[in-house]
């Protein structure tokens, strides 16, 4: 078990948070969707496992590259 | 209604039946006549930009308004409207100093707490880029579509909704050609060909057409290109150098690829200005030159344009009506929207310019 952090791809505004702390996730499941010049991105699990911390709000403005959320790999 | 469904990438978009919801104060029910399918739409099926799914993809188009919400005085019932994914907020501070077409402002969707626009149940499909105009109708803000003339052929005007608004925008608005320069635009589907006509506007002495189809070319030509080179050679930046004695003062890259930007690029002269339209994919990185910059080449993104989409949309349908804008040979087929896969297939060969959506009247 090892934690693993989730991280953008690009600046945006997070839109919606779908999934919430404590959960389990596969691959590729979505973790929250971001609005980035119109765009729906949404940001996936990098690994399966439990989503320990989501560390954004809805509303709030993201930076490429930046920590979202950590899950603690299965 | 019916709409083009994205549920899964890679999968071939579904024909479904699908509800959408009634125009909140500010938004505007649409009837599109057509829809324009762009390589846009591509990007997001194969998956070179992530969308949340499902979708309903499409984002080129004109139509009718259906129905406005209690607050809409600016258009009415029966108006002719072109959409444009650069729906402005008016009053942010990027909106504030005429840069509209970098408005991020959220209130142009609604919130996440709010019934979605469309919806199949209880099940949210999402709006890509606030349109989504591969379904019979859309539902969307009022500062995502401009009113035009009624005498403008619906086909001809959904390609304002895009292609021509980036390529055009991009030579007139975000470079601003000089008349006289010289031009090399790579890549000439509806983007690329749109701004080599734009070019050709703007008064540009030399407009070089990039591309690896012959037929392409030949309708770069047909819109203004005054050369053309087949970059299956291997060797366009090579040609380009040769036909121009020292680079051009504006490329254009209308692909969307890391080879292609460094090549607009490598075809600069000192002090010209590289802008790359194409939609590069997420995570890809560029690599210039930096010993180049000593002569002050530039490089530059432009989204959509760098659109003002209600003043310029307008002013494009009388380019078309008075014949500077070519707008006829960029549609080589019209069809109907469960042909759409085939549309999106076309775009993967470069073989034909724009496919569009005529939906039933
Ligand atoms: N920045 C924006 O706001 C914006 C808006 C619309 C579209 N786009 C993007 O612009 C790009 C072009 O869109 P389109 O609809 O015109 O696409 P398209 O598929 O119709 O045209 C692409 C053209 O590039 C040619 N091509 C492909 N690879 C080539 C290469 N290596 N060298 C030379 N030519 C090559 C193809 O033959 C084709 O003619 C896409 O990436 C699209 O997503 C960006
Ligand atoms: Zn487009
Ligand atoms: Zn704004």
């Amino acid at each position: 078990m090892a934690k693993v952090e989730v991280r953008t791809d690009v600046t945006g505004n997070v839109w919606k948070i779908t999934a919430k702390t404590g959960d389990p996730l596969n691959e590729e499941d979505v973790i929250m969707i971001l609005e980035s010049m119109k765009m729906e991105i949404p940001i996936e699990a990098p690994c399966s496992g439990r989503l320990v911390e989501i560390l954004v709000s809805e509303e709030d403005s993201v930076d490429e590259d930046q920590v979202i959320a950590v899950i603690e790999s299965s | 209604m019916k709409a083009a469904v994205l549920r899964e990438q890679n999968k071939p978009l579904e024909i479904e039946e699908v509800e959408i919801s009634k125009p909140a104060p500010r938004e505007v029910l649409v009837r599109p006549i057509a829809a324009g399918v762009c390589h846009s739409d591509l990007h997001f099926v194969t998956g070179d930009y992530p969308s949340a799914l499902p979708t309903i993809l499409g984002h080129e188009s004109a139509g009718i308004v259906e129905e406005v919400g209690s607050d809409v005085t600016y258009v009415k019932k029966g108006d002719h409207v072109i959409t444009c994914l650069s729906a402005f907020c008016g009053h942010c501070d990027k909106c504030l100093t005429g840069h509209l077409s970098l408005c991020q402002s959220p209130e142009v969707s609604r919130e996440a707490e709010e019934s979605p626009r469309l919806y199949r149940g209880d099940e949210t499909i999402h709006q890509f880029l606030n349109l989504s105009s591969f379904a019979e109708l859309m539902l969307i803000h009022e500062h995502a579509l401009v009113k035009i003339r009624e005498d403008m052929p619906m086909d001809r005007a959904a390609l304002i909704g895009c292609s021509t608004t980036t390529g055009v925008g991009a030579v007139f608005h975000t470079a601003r050609v000089e008349p006289g320069s010289k031009v090399a635009v790579i890549g000439c589907g509806g983007v690329g060909l749109a701004a080599i006509n734009g070019a050709a506007i703007a008064g540009a002495g030399m407009i070089i057409a990039v591309d690896m189809v012959d037929a392409k070319l030949e309708m770069a030509k047909s819109v203004g290109a005054t050369h053309t080179i087949n970059a299956s050679s291997g060797n366009a930046v090579g040609e380009v150098m040769e036909l121009t004695q020292g680079g051009c003062d504006y490329t254009f890259e209308a692909i969307g690829l890391k080879a292609t930007t460094e090549q607009a690029w490598q075809m600069l002269a000192h002090g010209g200005a590289a802008t790359v339209i194409g939609m590069i994919p997420v995570g890809t990185m560029v690599e210039l030159h930096g010993v180049d910059f000593l002569f002050e080449k530039k490089i530059q993104g432009s989204n959509m344009g760098s659109n003002r989409f209600r003043v310029d949309m307008p002013r494009f349908v009388d380019f078309y009506l008075n014949g500077k804008l070519h707008l006829d040979q960029m549609i080589s087929k019209h069809i109907k929207l469960s042909d759409v896969n085939e549309a999106l297939d076309a775009l993967k060969t470069g073989q034909e310019a724009r496919h569009v959506i005529m939906f039933d009247q």
